[in-house]
């Protein structure tokens, strides 16, 4: 049931979107569907048309009515549905893109935010169910957070047959270096460090490693425990050397934005001291994979503004690091230019009615997410994840990230 | 207590390991752990060493080490000694002992205190490197002789005590001063050592080519330049080397000076691996106000190829700024609105292939460049300037400086320098002649790019 298997026509895509103001991802996603955006050397239009949108909350500073107003192919619908039957009544776009990332909702008792991506789902999927017909499905960030509509969204999308890409924009922003991971390497450690907070920015972090290191030797095979370390307990196993000091230094010597622990100086590596001056709550969750991979993603907000990536790969003397650069619209540029590569994926998959990377590694990293917060509640408490365990899947052998 | 002397010696003849390493380095390690050659001894000279400066984001790289490969490399160098103008500059202005006791006024130290005030005393305790009155004095350490194994020229406007500006708006920086005194020594004593110079040799393109043939005489790998044309890449790109190249145009903000040096230098560094290797330059031509836009409707550069530098800015104005949206902003027409004050450097080289530097302030705020190929291939990219402060592009640049004193051998000739800074001071001449076109018979450079790319890749 791809949307274009038929003919060559420009396929009509339907935008579900919770907020659309300057800089919240709906603008940055859709915007560039519409407005085009700098790739490959030229200014890009998508070949397709962004038909219609839903927006979930309105309010002051929203901007898609200019949009609207300025791309009269775009119409405005009040309900999910209007905006897939464009009042036809059955599905009548050939694709979606769900953004269920910003807006204003509630925490839940575990205290992520309760995007509605799944609300969103369900009211999609009831489209396709009727229609008797589905169409490729992009989704921004995670599935949900709530385990059970995570693997409900993806059992659906199995179900009714139809591609859903969803994940963060770090798995296919530029790298520097530009390197890729070699696939089926054995890996036996790896590491990202990131910033941001908990139930937020982990979620990148996560998808950081998750998109290196599912090209390792097998594929994925599960997580079975996750372990969240906070506050002095970080600090504590930092310095038992419960993750490996080689990684955190190959991957914090990746970044650009490391902030001088000594203020006479601009750019040193910092001592602990320093560090703890520097990061008044440091987050890590380390977890295992079936195959004795053990990964942790470390949140050093206050000292770094990037996502860092480093790994222990046989065979390789030192360890292999990048840097999964955002061009982040916080001064150091204007525009959030990552989300270029993602919404060039999601092209991707509606040109060619196929997931450019499979969505079990956004189900894996949503899991991880939401197995992290609860462990950092139950203070620090090992989780054991056979939820986890569960996800297995290869990778794509071609390379999805930005580099060209 | 060590004295000056003693520490001179001891870092000339015994390992670095043995050599005090806690009073020395303050616990940095300005010598990588297990290394077995003894470390590279290290002059510094420059402007100004304040927090933010070149000197101080470049020579402090060689004092506790900086980013590389995934690592933090430490290299085998020392630094043992520095000089600082704005040090002497400010010693010269100063009131006397005796205006102090006729006006009865507060001494000032040389090192007021504040954020941005002179780091050079306390780095020299901290590290235990000479301080120096002068360049002679810093390449002998207070011996009699020369005392070092490589010279770092970091040579920059000084905010507080600025260095004079001519007529045609460039800034009248010492650094070949800088270089001549380091000669002079050289010759004096029959013994050269390597020298890096950051940026362009010179204001003068007279002044860069004496430097560049004075470095040849005594035999001494001079090598010069800044960090734009070794940063990362985004994509990871270049012309390949030996390809036609047709025409090139950049895209960058600036101001007539150091900036534009950087972006001219970029460009350079990639225009270079063309087919036939340098040419050198027949003209240029500096366009300033709406004769841009008029020269840019004439077709005097190609349209398609600034829309391609355009297209990999992260940093588009106006409507970006106003609600995020993408924009494209030639074929938008909007660059004429967004750019009050926009700039064209000309350049036609002797081989035919054409450059365009635009400054473009207003517009974007980031370098860009596209260079049509033979054929309609276009190779595209952006120069990737991490920010402030760790500014980590300039760690790019210290890895190469610090390979060539390593080796000897130059990473990329002093040559491509050389035609830049002549490129930039015939631009300003254009300028300054209302933006006449000029020949630039002295500017028939001719010389090989290296085989393999330069910039950072790993």
């Amino acid at each position: 049931m791809a949307p274009n298997e038929t003919s060559a026509k420009r396929p009509q895509l339907a935008a579900v979107v919770t907020a659309y103001r300057k800089l919240l991802h709906p603008q940055h996603i859709v915007d560039r569907f519409l407005e085009g955006y700098g790739w490959n050397g030229k200014y890009h239009y998508p070949q397709m048309d962004m038909v219609s949108l839903y927006v979930d909350q309105r309010g002051e500073g929203d901007v898609f009515q200019e949009r609207a107003d300025r791309h009269p192919t775009m119409k405005l619908y009040p309900t999910i549905d209007g905006a897939l039957t464009l009042g036809t009544g059955k599905l009548a776009v050939d694709g979606v893109v769900v953004v269920g990332e910003h807006g204003t909702y509630p925490k839940s008792d575990s205290g992520i935010v309760m995007h509605p991506h799944y609300e969103f789902f369900e009211q999609i999927t009831a489209v396709f169910r009727k229609s008797g017909r589905s169409v490729p499905y992009f989704n921004d960030k995670e599935l949900s957070w709530k385990w059970e509509w995570c693997k409900k969204m993806v059992d659906v999308s199995h179900e009714l047959n139809f591609p859903l890409q969803g994940g963060s924009s770090l798995a296919v922003t530029w790298r520097i270096p530009s390197v890729e991971f070699p696939l089926g390497a054995t890996v036996r450690e790896a590491m990202c460090i990131g910033y941001g907070g908990i139930s937020s920015y982990d979620f990148h972090a996560l998808e950081t490693i998750q998109c290196m290191v599912e090209r390792r030797r097998g594929g994925e095979c599960g997580v079975e425990w996750l372990q969240a370390y906070r506050g002095d307990a970080f600090w504590k196993a930092h310095q038992d050397g419960i993750w490996p000091q080689e990684l955190f230094k190959a991957a914090l010597t990746r970044s650009s934005t490391l902030r001088p622990g000594d203020p006479t100086f601009s750019d040193i590596y910092p001592t602990v001291e320093q560090m703890k001056a520097m990061v008044p709550d440091p987050l890590a969750y380390q977890y295992q994979h079936r195959d004795g991979l053990r990964c942790t993603m470390i949140l050093l907000h206050g000292m770094v503004r990037d996502f860092t990536f480093a790994a222990k790969i046989d065979g390789q003397s030192k360890p292999f690091s990048t840097q999964m650069y955002l061009p982040m619209p916080d001064g150091r540029t204007t525009l959030a230019s990552f989300f270029s590569p993602l919404v060039h994926n999601a092209e991707q998959l509606f040109l060619t009615g196929k997931a450019q990377y499979p969505i079990e590694r956004t189900l894996l990293t949503s899991g991880l997410l939401i197995a992290g917060v609860e462990s950092a509640n139950k203070g620090g408490q090992r989780l054991q994840t056979p939820n986890l365990a569960a996800v297995t899947y290869q990778p794509n052998p071609e390379s999805t990230f930005w580099r060209s | 207590m060590l004295t000056r002397r003693r520490f001179v010696g001891y870092s000339a003849m015994s390992s670095s390991m043995l050599a005090f390493p806690s009073l020395l380095r303050s616990g940095f390690g300005q010598t990588p752990p297990g290394s077995a050659q003894r470390p590279l001894r290290l002059a510094v000279i420059g402007s100004t060493y304040r927090r933010g400066s070149n000197m101080q984001t470049i020579a402090d790289r060689f004092l506790i080490g900086y980013p590389f490969e995934g690592d933090w490399h430490m290299p085998n160098v020392q630094v043992v000694s520095m000089y600082v103008d704005e040090q002497s500059r400010r010693a010269a202005v100063a009131p006397t002992e005796f205006d102090h006791a006729e006006t009865g006024s507060a001494r000032r130290g040389a090192a007021e205190s504040g954020p941005a005030s002179d780091l050079s005393t306390a780095r020299s305790k901290q590290f235990g490197f000479r301080l120096c009155r002068n360049i002679p004095e810093a390449l002998r350490c207070g011996t009699d002789r020369i005392a070092v194994d490589a010279v770092l020229a970091i040579v920059e406007q000084c905010d507080d005590l600025p260095y004079p500006s001519n007529s045609k708006g460039q800034v009248l920086l010492p650094r070949y001063d800088f270089f001549q005194q380091c000669v002079q020594t050289f010759e004096a004593e029959k013994h050269s050592v390597p020298y890096f110079n950051h940026k362009q040799l010179s204001f003068s393109f007279a002044e860069a080519q004496s430097m560049v043939k004075s470095a040849e005489r005594l035999k001494f790998p001079l090598m010069a330049g800044s960090s734009m044309a070794v940063t990362w890449r985004l994509p990871d790109i270049d012309i390949p080397l030996g390809t036609p190249v047709q025409e090139a145009v950049m895209v960058g903000v600036g101001g007539f000076d150091e900036m534009d040096f950087d972006a001219l230098e970029a460009t350079q560094c990639m225009l270079e691996r063309r087919k036939g290797g340098e040419t050198g330059v027949k003209a240029v031509q500096l366009l300033e106000g709406d004769d841009v836009w008029i020269a840019q409707n004439e077709g005097r550069w190609s349209k398609d190829l600034l829309s391609s530098a355009l297209s990999r800015s992260d940093t588009p104005l106006g409507l970006t700024v106003l609600d995020g949206r993408n924009q494209d902003l030639v074929s938008s027409g909007v660059l004429p609105q967004l750019v009050k004050d926009p700039a064209a450097y000309c350049i036609e080289y002797v081989d035919g292939t054409r450059a365009t530097l635009l400054i473009l302030n207003g517009a974007i705020k980031d370098f860009n460049i596209a260079a049509r190929l033979g054929g309609e291939d276009v190779v595209s990219t952006q120069f990737f300037m991490p920010p402030a402060p760790s500014e980590t592009y300039s760690a790019c640049l210290a890895a190469k400086i610090d390979q060539m004193y390593q080796s000897r051998n130059l990473p990329y000739p002093a040559e491509r320098t050389l035609l830049t800074t002549g490129v930039l001071e015939a631009c300003l001449n254009s300028r300054h002649r209302q933006s006449q076109r000029l020949e630039t018979p002295n500017l028939a450079l001719t010389y090989k790019s290296p085989a393999d790319s330069q910039y950072i890749r790993t």
